[in-house]
């Protein structure tokens, strides 16, 4: 090995945000802590095929996998694919709503073989690559309106898809992620508020024509928990009470009597922290909170640190979304937000979550080692 | 971080303003995410963790056995049978699925739709108690259900006991039957421990025993889950204890002769309403009771439709009224005992006193007649009460005045409840110048102490007083209780409240004027006003009846119900030493008074008697057949025997 490929390692692996790897594989492992806590809840033996936690190992060994590939993959090509990832993106929500299956009628899951695969995750990721590929071609131009009406304008398409599956949650997660994506682009603040207030202003419009009854119903069931109290406002009272009866320290591992008895319905997803708060306690709460604010301190680093555009975009999206998608999870298992059906990042079951988790780090990951190939 | 300014190493904008802007954000959708769960968690922890317990443990009642209901001799009269019911917990149905959810049920249980939405609408509890939809599911349907578990969220099988009547429709108007608490029992009941889904006695002993035969419910503290699934049983506070059972006065063998009788009677005569009862004197014992038409209470045990029971409803001779203590009809004739026992108390007249009988007596223009319209000339006692002559008791009821007449009838037990053990007794009427004054704001008329002295006008009276007061003149002046539960027996066989006649009262009057009464009752019989009822093997004395009521047809004539009251001497064997029987019925002993009623039964003789006649050979064993079916045929009777 030359002294120059050495040392280029060298520098490259210091340059490996350990930090975020590290705080990132620890919030996966609590997910699989839920798993198996959730798995033993279950009644049947651990290690059987098909329980949450074997299924989450699986999922977690690929992510890894995908970690390691998407960390490796020189992220510049994904500036030369950037439409075929658009298409892909559109490409992969048609589908859903083509073949998908979900609660209710809606269109949100599509099987392949033995597995249920949920599209509109990977599509948020392809989201903030677009954009971020969008946004970091147009330095120089950040200020104008049209680099803001730009942006709004590649986010519409994918939006009103995952509109019709119908998956208000993801949804909002899009429009947070192409807000916290415009605002640290630096784009002009008058512009912005012009468009928050726009729309704010369609609130309205969006209650009457676009809305569902029950997702309706859900906010409604937030204001007024009293009003529903078998549906919506059932689940919320049900899982403040886990959380609340958690205390300090918590039920312990398996103890959660509310999950253990049924008493959370969908507790396999959304809900998973209600379980976590109840068995692990206001210590386990923080320890929880402090994992995510590291790992979303590492992620701003790494984007303040990029040399490229691209990389500083790349890391406000991926930071917005794990921002808003935690504290709306969390803040609606503590009643503080309305019950929507946004998976808590890496501790929510679920394979398509992690996998496009796992890309989005990787990628960020990606930027940071070649940052210090100021040659290439 | 480090960079606070405008690197050169980098060629595109870095807004540390945004960045701080940013992780500003973050800090606080942390700290906001912080206090809401210190709130939740630390603050009140322990309130919750309460609310989470109370989630898990609930306090459920475990029902008591209840008690069974024997006849005289010991068989089971009233047994539980397990049976599956199918009831609804509304808090756990989906709202978004009970379409869904109640069409299949219906589908599967055959209740129709609309009945299931309405006994979970119609639920007088709360949305967490358990609502029956149906009961007596056969097992292959119960466990299709069972086994539908995630199809059916909310619909639990329940297996419990229901009663099951041995005899059916012969002894219903005495068990009665148990159904649902109303929802406005249910707010007094609850806390006594009834559950909103409990049955109770509705009518009969069923409901008048009730406290008896329903034991207490115990308590058992049970974790759960959300579904309302019992997982463990924790802790049991309190074990069940089972109901007391009854053992009855009532011989189902006799009830069935009386029933028997009875049905002769009416299906000859063509006749919708009858009573029969048998009863101990020496007691009050109640040894059968019979109202026709009745009903078989086991479909009441079963779940009567809506359908059904409103038909039995709509039968405008009640079939499920007992007529044998809910009823009151005006006595007639039989009344005479009053007046008569009255007259010779207040020494108005003696067993020899001549009254003269006519054919009518007047008061004013209005002709009050005698029922032969002859009368019999001078009549003593015997020869007035044994041709049961109305103008004889005009005048002796003139003798008494109303009040004095209404006291010898309340003495007798008239116009009160005799205090029977079953719901639902009436009291009758007794008239005296002061009930007439409140119910009709007059003094009683003169012609109206005439009409009360033979039992017409505003008397009337239930079957069950008119053979309490007889089973008094049989055993010598002892007004007794009627009883129908003999023994109420604890769950380990133990008697708790064993036998004991109670007394109303002692008759106010001298054993001889009760012994000249019997002898009374006897002329009736060898006086052959009751035709060839002399010729049976045995000494038999009573009364007959022929009461009118209701409006004149177009002939002019008032329909009447028949009456008869009949007792036998303990021996009843006739003697060539006691040719009348005078001696045997004048010791008082007798263990056995009959009363057969016919409501509006317009033949051509007094049906009652023909049914007395016909149990007491049954009940006797009397080879020979002495009834005159004739006398059944319809056709118009004498206006009053």
């Amino acid at each position: 090995m030359t002294d120059w490929a050495a040392r280029s390692i060298g520098a490259a692996w210091r340059a490996f945000d350990l930090q975020m790897a590290a705080y990132a594989a620890l919030l996966v492992a609590i997910g699989l802590v839920m798993a198996y806590s959730n798995s033993a809840e279950q009644g049947r033996s651990i290690l059987e095929g098909g329980t949450t936690f074997v299924r989450g190992l699986m999922w977690t060994g690929i992510a890894l996998i995908v970690y390691i590939v998407a960390t490796s993959f020189d992220y510049k090509w994904l500036k030369t694919f950037s439409w075929p990832l658009y298409a892909l993106q559109l490409g992969l929500l048609v589908t859903t709503l083509a073949i998908g299956h979900g609660v209710g009628g809606s269109a949100r899951w599509v099987s392949i073989g033995p597995f249920d695969f949920q599209f509109s995750e990977l599509a948020k990721i392809l989201m903030i690559i677009i954009l971020a590929n969008y946004l970091g071609a147009r330095q120089g131009r950040l200020g104008s309106l049209s680099s803001i009406i730009g942006a709004c304008l590649l986010v519409v398409p994918p939006w009103i898809l995952v509109m019709i599956q119908p998956d208000l949650g993801t949804s909002l997660v899009l429009l947070a992620i192409l807000g916290g994506m415009l605002f640290m682009s630096g784009a002009s603040l008058r512009w912005l508020g012009v468009l928050v207030g726009g729309a704010l202003a369609s609130f309205p419009l969006i209650w009457t024509y676009i809305l569902r009854d029950y997702q309706k119903q859900r906010i409604v069931s937030f204001l007024d928990p009293a009003s529903d109290m078998q549906g919506a406002g059932y689940q919320l009272f049900q899982s403040q009470i886990a959380v609340g009866s958690g205390g300090w320290f918590g039920k312990g591992l398996t103890n959660g009597t509310q999950n253990q008895l049924n008493f959370l319905p969908v507790q396999e997803s959304d809900f998973v922290a209600a379980i976590y708060l109840e068995e692990l306690g206001f210590l386990g709460a923080m320890l929880l909170l402090v994992l995510f604010g590291a790992l979303l301190w590492r992620i701003l680093v790494s984007g303040w640190r990029s040399r490229d555009p691209f990389g500083m975009m790349f890391a406000s999206g991926l930071a917005s979304m794990i921002l808003f998608q935690l504290v709306v999870n969390l803040g609606m298992v503590i009643g503080i937000m309305p019950i929507t059906g946004i998976p808590l990042p890496f501790i929510s079951h679920g394979g398509a979550s992690l996998i496009s988790l796992a890309v989005g780090l990787g990628i960020l990951q990606s930027v940071n080692i070649r940052q210090t190939r100021a040659e290439w | 971080m480090s960079g606070t300014y405008f690197d050169r190493r980098h060629e595109h904008t870095r807004p540390l303003s945004r960045f701080l802007i940013f992780g500003l954000a973050v800090i606080v959708g942390l700290s906001a995410l912080t206090a809401r769960l210190f709130y939740l968690q630390v603050l009140n922890g322990a309130q919750f963790t309460a609310l989470s317990d109370g989630n898990r443990t609930v306090v459920q009642a475990i029902p008591s056995s209840r008690g069974l209901i024997y006849d005289r001799s010991g068989a089971a009269l009233v047994i539980n049978v397990p049976t599956f019911a199918v009831k609804i917990r509304p808090a756990d149905l989906p709202e978004e699925r009970r379409d869904e959810v109640v069409s299949r049920l219906s589908a599967l249980i055959g209740t129709p739709i609309p009945d299931i939405n309405a006994a979970i609408d119609g639920n007088p509890g709360s949305r967490f108690d358990l609502v029956r939809v149906a009961q007596d599911v056969p097992k292959g349907t119960a466990n299709l259900i069972a086994e539908a578990g995630f199809d059916l969220p909310g619909v639990e099988v329940v297996v419990e006991a229901r009663r099951q009547y041995a005899e059916g429709p012969l002894l219903s108007q005495i068990l009665g039957y148990t159904g649902p608490v109303t929802a406005e029992q249910i707010e007094e009941l609850k806390k006594t421990g009834y559950l909103p889904d409990d049955l109770i006695g509705k009518t009969g002993l069923e409901a008048y025993y009730e406290k008896d035969l329903r034991g207490m419910y115990g308590e058992e503290t049970v974790e759960r889950d959300a579904a309302g699934r019992k997982l463990q049983v924790l802790d049991t506070v309190a074990e069940a204890q089972a109901g007391n059972s009854l053992r009855l006065t009532i011989d189902t063998k006799e009830q069935k002769l009386a029933q028997q009788a009875l049905q002769w009677g009416m299906k000859t005569a063509g006749v919708k309403r009858g009573v029969v009862i048998v009863m101990n004197p020496q007691t009050g014992e109640v040894l059968a009771m019979v109202s026709l038409p009745t009903y078989d209470n086991n479909s009441f045990a079963r779940g009567i439709s809506a359908q059904d029971f409103a038909g039995l409803l709509a039968n405008p001779d009640k079939p499920l009224l007992n007529h044998a203590v809910s009823a009151h009809y005006p006595p007639g004739s039989t009344y005479k005992l009053v007046a008569g026992t009255g007259a010779l108390a207040d020494k108005k007249i003696t067993p020899w006193t001549r009254v003269q009988t006519k054919p009518y007596l007047s008061i004013g223009p209005t002709k009050f007649w005698e029922w032969n319209h002859r009368g019999w000339g001078g009549c003593d006692l015997d020869c007035g009460f044994g041709h049961s002559s109305d103008t004889y008791f005009f005048q002796l009821a003139a003798m008494l005045g109303i009040d004095r007449l209404g006291y010898w009838a309340k003495e007798y037990g008239f116009g009160a409840p005799t205090g029977i053990d079953l719901p639902g007794e009436v009291s009758g009427i007794v008239p005296t110048n002061e009930w007439k004054l409140q119910a009709l704001g007059d003094e009683i008329f003169p012609g109206e102490v005439y009409q009360a002295g033979i039992g017409q006008g505003y008397d009337v009276v239930t079957p069950l007083q008119l053979i309490n007061a007889y089973a008094a003149l049989a055993n010598g002046g002892r007004l007794y209780e009627p009883r129908l539960v003999h023994d109420v027996v604890g769950p380990d066989g133990q008697v708790i409240k064993p036998f004991e006649p109670t007394l109303i009262r002692q008759l106010d009057v001298k054993p001889s004027v009760l012994k000249e009464m019997r002898e009374a009752a006897r002329s009736t019989v060898l006086l052959r006003h009751t035709y060839n009822l002399v010729d049976l093997p045995i000494v038999i004395a009573g009364k007959s009846g022929t009461a009118e009521f209701g409006t004149r047809d177009s002939k002019g004539r008032l329909p009447f119900d028949s009456w008869f009251i009949g007792f036998t001497p303990k021996d009843p064997t006739k003697k060539a030493s006691d040719p009348t029987g005078a001696k045997a019925l004048a010791k008082g002993d007798s263990e056995l008074v009959v009363l057969a009623f016919a409501y509006d039964s317009r033949t051509v003789g007094n049906m009652a008697t023909e049914i007395v006649k016909y149990y007491m050979q049954l009940h006797y064993g009397i080879k020979n057949d002495y009834r005159n079916f004739d006398l059944l045929e319809r056709g118009n009777f004498y206006q009053s025997n």
